[in-house]
């Protein structure tokens, strides 16, 4: 898994508070990010099991592969529609197969979970999401 | 694991946008730059009369024209029948003054090229606010998300007319001062109507909808909608407590004023719970094509001292035509991923 994830939570949790009082920070959709831990961003590559194309945000599950050579089900969580339309984004801008690296922050309860800020496609092509 | 956390960090180093230590993801992904990935036509030869198609498609912008249209989504398709040939140019930027332009060239059979036919927008020329056939401004379309208060720097203290746009409480309703949990993903992670005026406060479009009688105001936001009478009557006599009040409207000018009452007392306003008592009077107005106007005057005289004013202003999209749908039982159960025993 090519994850990366230092861990100082108090560093985290201070971060979370300076992101959620930030005039400059970006609109979050529908929901605030805490149950993520956004200061220690991670980037989880691999490969497209389905895309969810919903409201109130979209879902990308991935099989990514552990240190151990076991593959683990990631839940890739993503903006509103008309966040991602606004990004370019259609329904099919990930496919089923697709191998494709999601970059952002991990639930904080350490499950393979995250809201993905950007992504990068199988052509390399990298994405807001 | 040395190796792998090592080929992390040499991709950290290649890739320009990747977050640096401690910064938020978002914030980097805001570094990305804008590139067109589609810009084509279809034919590219036609006689006099003949139709063609434009696709295109680009991806991180922050804006998106093409010459004959004016503003357009990230991606689309038009069907344009040019009179002479036309060359169209669409033209993207994005983050860090990153842009992007590609042109296509359509021939008309037996005519010289002629200049692509600019819209008022792409010329600076200002758009007239359409009216409906009363001579109301239409208010129809869809609208982004609003500015002015909230997260873009305080509100100034006192709205035009002296009211303030900050509540104060009455003595003795301190309770209903809203106190979050660490935990607490807050009001819209649940499934429950934000009521009026809060469901104008989240980050995601509406539609208004224009009729003689009536005015529909669509939210995408778990797709609520209010069907407001516009023709001047009365609330009814003892309206049922709801989660989006019983509403009533009338033209003063301009400006349409639509009077609220009848709300139940599960809702909140900027922080602020209310009970049952609950008036609300929003005025919208068109003062351009490009935005809707929105204010929202508060009263609860159980709760606050005196009335208080919101105001948001609204960016008409004319690239989208209708907001998408809401389904909020795909919510997922966030609790869980902070890992609190």
């Amino acid at each position: 898994m090519n994850a990366m994830n230092t861990k100082n939570k108090t560093l985290a949790a201070c971060f979370v508070v300076l992101s959620l009082v930030s005039a400059a920070g970006p609109v979050f959709a529908h929901h605030s990010t805490a149950m993520y831990d956004m200061a220690n961003p991670v980037t989880v590559t691999g490969t497209v099991k389905r895309f969810e194309w919903t409201n109130p945000h979209a879902f990308i599950f991935i099989d990514v592969k552990d240190e151990k050579g076991n593959v683990v089900e990631w839940e890739i969580e993503l903006m509103s529609l008309n966040h991602l339309r606004s990004y370019g984004w259609v329904r099919d801008t990930v496919k089923s197969g697709d191998q494709i690296s999601c970059t952002g922050g991990r639930a904080k309860s350490g499950a393979a979970s995250m809201i993905s800020a950007m992504i990068k496609l199988p052509d390399g092509r990298e994405i807001k999401s | 694991m040395k190796a792998a956390a090592l080929a992390v960090l040499v991709m950290l180093a290649q890739a320009p946008a990747a977050p640096t230590p401690g910064e938020s993801p978002y914030r980097a992904a805001a570094r990305l730059p804008v590139r067109i990935t589609t810009f084509t036509v279809e034919p590219t030869t036609i006689q006099p009369g003949e139709s063609v198609t434009l696709v295109w498609a680009a991806e991180n912008p922050t804006s998106i024209t093409i010459d004959a249209l004016g503003r357009v989504a990230p991606r689309g398709r038009r069907t344009l029948t040019p009179g002479v040939t036309t060359t169209y140019t669409l033209s993207v930027t994005g983050a860090g003054n990153t842009a992007d332009k590609r042109t296509v060239t359509v021939v008309v059979a037996g005519t010289m090229p002629g200049a692509s036919a600019a819209d008022a927008s792409a010329t600076g020329t200002k758009k007239a606010v359409p009216r409906t056939a009363d001579g109301k401004p239409d208010l129809s379309g869809v609208y982004g998300y609003g500015a002015g208060g909230g997260g873009r720097g305080a509100p100034p203290p006192v709205a035009a007319g002296g009211l303030p746009t900050t509540p104060t409480l009455k003595p003795g309703a301190e309770k209903y001062k809203v106190v979050r949990a660490a935990d607490d993903t807050g009001l819209y992670s649940t499934c429950l109507p934000p009521g009026i005026p809060q469901t104008f406060f989240v980050p995601y479009y509406i539609q208004i909808v224009q009729a003689p009688k009536h005015l529909v105001v669509a939210h995408e936001y778990l797709n609520l909608f209010r069907i407001i009478p516009t023709d001047g009557r009365p609330h009814p006599a003892d309206p049922d407590p709801s989660w989006m009040g019983n509403p009533v409207a009338r033209w003063e000018g301009d400006t349409l004023v639509v009077d609220s009452i009848g709300f139940n007392d599960k809702t909140e306003i900027n922080g602020y719970r209310h009970t049952e008592k609950l008036h609300v009077v929003e005025r919208f107005s068109r003062p351009d094509f490009d935005t809707l106007q929105y204010e929202a005057t508060i009263e609860d005289p159980n709760v606050f001292a005196g009335p208080w004013v919101i105001k948001r202003s609204f960016p008409f999209l004319p690239e989208y035509d209708q907001i998408n749908e809401f389904v909020c039982e795909n919510n997922r159960d966030y609790k869980p991923l902070f890992g609190n025993k």
